[in-house]
């Protein structure tokens, strides 16, 4: 998942991975809190949604980690889903949910077969089937309609030919292009459903419990595009009346949905109230206040900075943890520079990520990175081409790689960042300040709404550039790929999500492919890091640092916990209010 | 008077047809796509162009905008695809004339986004427009009576205060200490009359409707002093008070009125402009109303959106400028519209 810090709101972003509480008031016990003491059934629990809004709640539309947590902790469930946990492995381990089991494979992940449960119900008391399940997953491929979700994924798997467009032969549900595709590539029989795949894909378990992509769907409720903020439950709680963006909707009890089926949703309070659209600031004042109905609050919005002083007076109430995101530089492989490997490493080594911090905030704010993966996701490691490199960055070593470098002294560059703001071009002048105390002369290039637009392009005139990241399910394989498969980003208009214009080669490509062909997850862990050390080596990008989620919750919420399971936001799946 | 009406109107039709091909034009000179908004991060290049079709973006902006000019004045379908008009007619949006476009990004048609918004930013702009106008005439009578005096100094010295705070600043102040610390209004959140009675509604409105009155009523309790002052000075006002009219009626009857024509203009088209919308109040209260919609479609580079408000906002702008010509002639009998 991207993190476009300008356009947060809009480029759709995901989140997944796996992530460790690192303090407040986080807890490893699934059904106790840490503040507020044990839940109860009962009361009204509200979220503040803040001001970037839900841009869809269709299953197979969803991309935003808010939105996939909650949809999930609350009234969309899937055959798998993460306990709530807040143990690196439990809470990023699948359990069955509305499937029997967790799904088999029997060769390698290149089939996989799951079994619908037949004591689980829509809201309107339908039993949830097998064809719904496949009528979910057949709604990734009308990309004329289901606009915005992370289909792509089931594109590059499932088990359906390309096209002449370059996109799968199937064309979705509505027009049926190639419907029978789709029914060689899943098929039910009774409530067991099988689906097949060109090339192995053994995490495919925790992609389902990420995202929401493979969710049932009612056909016969479908509208398309109008069906973007309809919500058709199967989780213990329903939409009352509308969803409207810019103030939200109220969720109360589901009848239909049967406690004794799941193991992961207690549904403690009887109401949940989402608030869209409040600012920051207005959010945090309430709860800083804790006053009337922000006492019953959650939000995942962080704790604005300049509040960031009164934190003390939340007590308890107020939690730290680190984000699934990663943030980072890539050197432009395309610019006159730092095509060259000698000036790339001069500009490892003169990246002062402290510095970078300090000016963004502080340790409150972000920890180091000493690599693209986030370090709970499995199988992560400190890339050891960044490992041993103070913090401080090693000015006379750069000194030394950049004398190797043919450019002429003083080396210039350009450095586009996403600007906008004071914190962003703080942050900018300081990398500049480490670069240029090197040898570099650094020109800061801040964009904002164009940025994305800029760096997109193969042929940009910019030297180093900024990327944030995070994996869309526990796996490097939704890290390195995305970011660094020249074959999968590199095309004649647009460099996709590789800004850095990196190609790898066969020998990356290789590697990648070997990554992803190995069944066993543990194994698999291994060769993706294995990659990440050649990016590390060839200089790919710079690891800056790891953001840290600062949140404030209410007085009388029970059982807060931030959960691994969900990325260290607020686990509703637990939470309960006082009444 | 009705013939210059009627080309008043015909102007001002124009005018609209010019602003939405502006748009459409300012839109396109844009370096961002905005089908790498809808389409999401991990988007094909092949998914682009998909998204690009689906939403007609790929088209050239002249073909846009004769779609949306045609939608104008006949209607039009959402997606405009025969062959899903059969497979699949649930899927299909109708958007009936006056249709000003479909947002995908907000899944609902212009016009009914805007029926859904336009009642909030109307409450919003009608409740701070009775405020300032009443608090500036008023002030501003009383500052120009007792010019030069202590309560003139005062009240422009007040005015001039609340003219320069930033209206965030002010909306932010009253929420953080009026509503959440010292409780003395519930927190703003719009609730309309069939929700919360005309209580409810009025209640919800003080906040954001009092920041928007500060702002304006400044100015205008600095113009009803400035013009009533230099009303004064006016033969028409001399010979009043030869004829030995009561100070009151030379003040209320003769120098106010005279005053009154350019306020009447300034407060036309003010609260045209705040019919579409009081953006930095509206989003400082979280009030949704056509200034939210603005910046949410702002944001997600959703053009429908903002053509349909840029026009509803120009429909506003001009039809004010309208009936204030016409006003006019009925505050100043020395006009006379041909």
């Amino acid at each position: 998942m991207a993190l476009k810090k300008p356009l947060a709101a809009l480029a759709a972003t995901a989140l997944a991975a796996t992530l460790a509480a690192c303090g407040g008031g986080s807890s490893d016990d699934n059904d106790g809190g840490s503040s507020g003491g044990k839940p109860e059934k009962g009361g009204n629990a509200i979220f503040f949604v803040g001001p970037r809004t839900v841009e869809h709640w269709d299953p197979q539309r969803m991309y935003i980690g808010r939105d996939l947590n909650n949809a999930g902790r609350l009234f969309y469930r899937s055959l798998v889903a993460f306990p709530a946990s807040n143990d690196p492995e439990e809470g990023t381990t699948p359990i069955p949910d509305l499937a029997t089991d967790t799904g088999t494979t029997e060769d390698g992940g290149k089939t996989w077969q799951f079994t619908v449960r037949d004591d689980v119900k829509w809201e309107d008391g339908q039993p949830i089937t097998c064809e719904d399940f496949k009528y979910g997953a057949s709604r990734n491929f009308a990309t004329d309609v289901i606009i915005g979700g992370p289909a792509n994924y089931l594109f590059t798997y499932l088990d359906i030919p390309k096209g002449d467009d370059d996109l799968p032969a199937y064309k979705g549900p509505y027009s049926k292009k190639g419907q029978e595709l789709f029914d060689k590539a899943v098929t039910c029989e009774g409530q067991t459903i099988t689906y097949r795949f060109k090339k192995p894909w053994p995490d495919f378990p925790q992609s389902i419990a990420s995202l929401r992509f493979m969710d049932p769907y009612r056909a016969d409720l479908d509208k398309g595009d109008a069906n973007n903020f309809v919500i058709i439950s199967n989780g213990p709680y329903k939409l009352e009346g509308e969803w409207k963006e810019g103030t939200g909707g109220k969720f109360v009890r589901n009848e239909n949905w049967d406690p004794s089926t799941d193991p992961i949703r207690k549904a403690y309070p009887d109401t949940w109230d989402f608030r869209e659209g409040d600012t920051d600031e207005a959010i945090y004042e309430q709860l800083l206040s804790d006053s009337g109905d922000a006492q019953y609050a959650v939000t995942e919005r962080r704790l604005p900075p300049a509040l960031f002083d009164r934190k003390d007076e939340a007590g308890d109430r107020y939690t730290q943890v680190e984000s699934p995101y990663v943030d980072y530089v890539v050197p432009n492989f395309n610019s006159p520079v730092f095509k060259d490997p000698n000036c790339r490493e001069a500009l490892k080594l003169a990246t002062d990520k402290s510095a970078w911090i300090k000016a963004g905030g502080g340790e409150e704010y972000f920890k180091p990175a000493y690599s693209i993966v986030n370090p709970n996701v499995p199988g992560y490691t400190e890339n050891p081409s960044f490992a041993d490199i103070p913090d401080e960055g090693d000015i006379e070593g750069a000194k030394a790689a950049l004398e190797k470098c043919p450019a002429p002294k003083p080396v210039k560059i350009k450095f586009t960042y996403s600007g906008g703001t004071p914190t962003s071009d703080k942050q900018a002048s300081a990398l500049k300040a480490g670069w240029d105390k090197a040898g570099f002369q650094t020109e800061l290039d801040p964009l904002e709404d164009t940025y994305y637009a800029v760096i997109q392009k193969p042929d940009a005139d910019f030297d180093v550039t900024w990327g944030g990241w995070g994996a869309d399910w526990p796996s490097i394989g939704t890290v390195i790929p995305p970011l660094f498969d020249s074959r999968i980003n590199l095309t004649g208009d647009s460099n996709g999500n590789d800004y850095g214009n990196y190609r790898g080669g066969p020998e990356v490509d290789k590697m990648i492919d070997d990554a992803y062909a190995e069944p066993d997850l543990d194994a698999a862990a291994e060769k993706w890091a294995a990659v990440d050390a050649k990016l590390g080596e060839d200089i790919a990008y710079i690891p800056l640092e790891i953001t840290i989620f600062n949140f404030l919750h209410g007085s009388k919420v029970t059982g807060y916990a931030n959960n691994v399971s969900v990325n260290g936001y607020a686990d509703l799946a637990v939470l309960g209010v006082e009444n | 008077m009705l013939a210059y009406a009627i080309r008043r109107i015909v102007t001002g039709a124009i005018m609209l047809v010019v602003m939405s091909f502006v748009t459409f034009a300012l839109f396109f000179a844009s370096p961002i796509d905005p089908a790498d908004f809808s389409c999401g991060k991990n988007c094909s290049e092949a998914q682009k162009k998909e998204t690009a079709a689906a939403l007609g973006y790929d088209d050239n902006f002249l073909d846009q905008w004769r779609d949306f000019a045609v939608g104008v004045v006949a209607g039009r379908d959402f997606p405009d695809d025969p062959e899903l008009r059969k497979t699949a007619p649930e899927t299909i949006a109708h958007c009936p004339a006056p249709c000003l476009g479909y947002s995908t990004e907000r899944s609902s048609t212009v016009t009914g986004l805007i029926k859904e918004t336009f009642p909030v930013s109307l409450s919003l702009a009608v409740a701070a427009f009775v405020l300032w106008m009443l608090g500036g005439i008023l002030f501003g009578v009383l500052a120009a009576l007792k010019r030069g005096t202590f309560i003139d100094r005062g009240v422009v010295g007040l005015s001039l205060v609340a003219y320069a705070f930033p209206t965030f600043f002010v909306g932010l102040l009253l929420y953080k200490f009026v509503a959440i610390q010292w409780e003395l209004v519930p927190l703003p959140r719009y609730t309309p009359i069939a929700e919360g009675g005309v209580g409810g509604w009025l209640a919800s409105l003080i906040l954001p409707a009092l920041t928007l009155a500060a702002f304006f009523m400044a100015a205008y309790v600095r113009m009803t002093r400035s013009y009533v002052i230099e009303s004064f000075n006016e033969d028409y006002v001399r010979t009043a008070r030869a004829k030995g009219l009561p100070e009151r009626t030379v003040t209320f009857k003769h120098a106010l009125r005279a005053a009154l024509t350019p306020i009447v203009t300034m407060a036309g088209l003010d609260l045209a402009g705040l019919l579409g919308g009081a953006i930095i109040t509206e989003s400082v209260f979280n009030y949704p109303g056509l200034g939210k919609l603005a910046v949410l479609a702002n944001s997600d580079f959703d053009l429908p959106t903002l053509v349909g408000l840029v026009l509803l906002l120009a429909t506003f702008v001009i039809v004010a400028n309208i009936i204030v010509d016409l006003l006019y002639a009925v505050i100043d009998p020395r006009v006379r519209l041909g």
